[in-house]
């Protein structure tokens, strides 16, 4: 499904990525760890070409995207983002935030976009706030919406960038628990998060990432309850406290 | 307003000024209003036509130019050349700017064909008007958030539908306030196109003056008029600013009635460095 070969990412003299490679088989969740400056943000956003790799490539579904003949946006109308910070467009209501994607990428009419639209925020339990602007919502509620807004292309996959890390903690749950059911549902994920309890119930695979270079991967078992290294050990017992 | 009022009355009772006077003579400002309305208008429609395009290429310029390659060697040139239009329209006189225009567009036209003196005035405040707006554009545009247009991107948005549905819609909200401000110092600098023969609502206070030598009531006029037509200018502007107004994007706004007769605000600020 989602493949990335030996890819190198150097922004100005800061190596970032150091030849990662990962698989991610259909329906597959990956759960992503490892210290801040690791590389985790680069590496999922080389996925979708918000970042270009220097090296290395990148496939998609079997088609190499990072490639000259793939058009960028084609790759994101594949696989959708959710960001740390929401990025909800603010000036949009909460449905116009998940229409504009069909609206506007693909060109869908106005009634089928938004009865999609309507069926992605009901999806995330939000169906009521449809017409409320980002700024009325919480921050949980806000994520969902995100998610939801990722959703409407029918994404083949869906790249989460610490979703949970912008929230107060009473509204981490519901974005965990939106996930959790995607994942179910047989979502295909890469999931950026430091979220043991998510990672545990839900990941099939969990890599640790650090300076640019895959640490270790793993089963959660495996990982959480018998790292390898010393430094992966550590690591655990720094985010578990 | 009540106050000006009440002075008026009371300088009338002192025999300072002729209300009277005010009276017969008030209806002789109604063309040159609408002369003075008319070139500030097309002027300012003029410069938010060429001002968005240019605001574009301020802020965008410099980051399509660290990509090289064929679009850089496009947008190089280009950035120069608005970056030095804004530079020479901020940094010279708006009074100095309508002589020397006026007189080009007079070197390139006949003179005296009909209504030179009022297009050469359009063209010069136009030429203003368009370099400070393009630095409001700028602005506008460069305030809306990185996250924004990342998020544009990542629903596979191009460049340009991401200008288009976030970025322009965005950055015009954010910019009514300085864009009102930009309006008010252009209707009042149309007052020095009296210079140049347009027969404008300052123009009309100077030959009132010098027919019937009463100074004190023919600029009081011309206050009158400039200021009936700001204020339900700005009431109307703080109307829009508020209908249009998104949850948690822009400024609230400021009361206009501060903005017209309060101290310095910022509109003043950009009068002065005119």
């Amino acid at each position: 499904m989602i493949e990335v070969k030996n890819v190198h990412k150097s922004f100005g003299d800061l190596h970032v990525l150091r030849g990662v490679s990962l698989n991610v088989t259909k329906g597959e969740v990956l759960v992503m760890i490892g210290p801040s400056g690791s590389g985790k943000s680069t590496l999922l956003r080389c996925i979708n070409l918000l970042v270009q790799p220097d090296s290395g490539d990148v496939f998609i579904d079997g088609v190499k995207v990072n490639s000259r003949e793939v058009k960028p946006e084609w790759v994101r109308q594949q696989v959708g983002m959710v960001f740390q910070s929401f990025n909800l467009f603010t000036h949009l209501t909460a449905l116009k935030n998940v229409e504009i994607g069909l609206t506007r990428v693909k060109k869908v009419n106005k009634e089928e976009a938004e009865r999609v639209a309507r069926f992605e925020l009901e999806r995330v339990g939000l169906a009521d706030k449809a017409d409320a602007f980002p700024a009325q919502l919480s921050g949980g509620q806000q994520q969902r919406v995100a998610i939801a807004r990722a959703l409407s292309l029918n994404p083949k996959a869906v790249l989460f960038d610490e979703p949970t890390s912008a929230l107060d903690p009473e509204f981490i749950h519901e974005v965990l628990d939106v996930m959790a059911k995607l994942a179910d549902e047989g979502m295909t994920m890469i999931v950026v998060s430091h979220e043991m309890g998510f990672a545990k119930s839900v990941a099939d695979q969990v890599v640790f990432l650090e300076g640019g270079t895959i640490l270790e991967t793993g089963t959660p078992e495996e990982i959480f309850n018998h790292p390898k290294t010393d430094r992966m050990r550590s690591f655990i017992g720094k985010i578990l406290g | 307003m009540v106050l000006v009022a009440l002075i008026t009355v009371l300088l009338n009772d002192a025999g300072i000024i002729s209300l009277a006077y005010i009276e017969s003579r008030l209806t002789y400002f109604i063309r040159p209003v609408e002369i003075g309305l008319g070139a500030t208008v097309v002027s300012f429609v003029i410069g938010f036509a060429v001002g968005i395009p240019m605001g574009v290429v301020r802020a965008f310029g410099p980051s399509l130019i660290r990509r090289r390659g064929r679009t850089a060697a496009i947008v190089m040139p280009l950035y120069g050349f608005v970056s030095g239009y804004v530079q020479a329209i901020r940094g010279t006189p708006v009074f100095v700017q309508i002589l020397l225009i006026v007189a080009v567009v007079e070197r390139l036209v006949a003179p005296g064909t009909l209504g030179i003196e009022f297009w050469g005035g359009v063209v010069a405040l136009s030429v203003n008007t368009i370099g400070y707006q393009a630095e409001v554009f700028r602005a506008g545009f460069q305030s809306v958030g990185q996250g924004q247009v990342e998020a544009a991107k990542s629903i596979g948005m191009t460049p340009l539908q991401t200008f288009f549905h976030i970025t322009l819609p965005q950055g015009l909200r954010l910019i009514i306030l300085p864009l009102t401000n930009e309006w008010i110092a252009l209707f009042k600098a149309s007052a020095l196109l009296w210079y140049v023969a347009v027969q404008e609502i300052m123009w009309a206070g100077y030959h009132l003056e010098y027919i019937d030598a009463r100074p004190i009531e023919a600029f009081l006029m011309v206050s009158f008029w400039y200021l009936i037509i700001m204020i339900p200018l700005s009431k109307a502007i703080t109307y829009i600013e508020k209908t249009k107004r998104i949850p948690g994007l822009g400024s609230a706004a400021e009361p206009a009635r501060k903005r017209l007769f309060g101290g310095r605000t910022r509109s003043d600020a950009v009068d002065a460095s005119r």
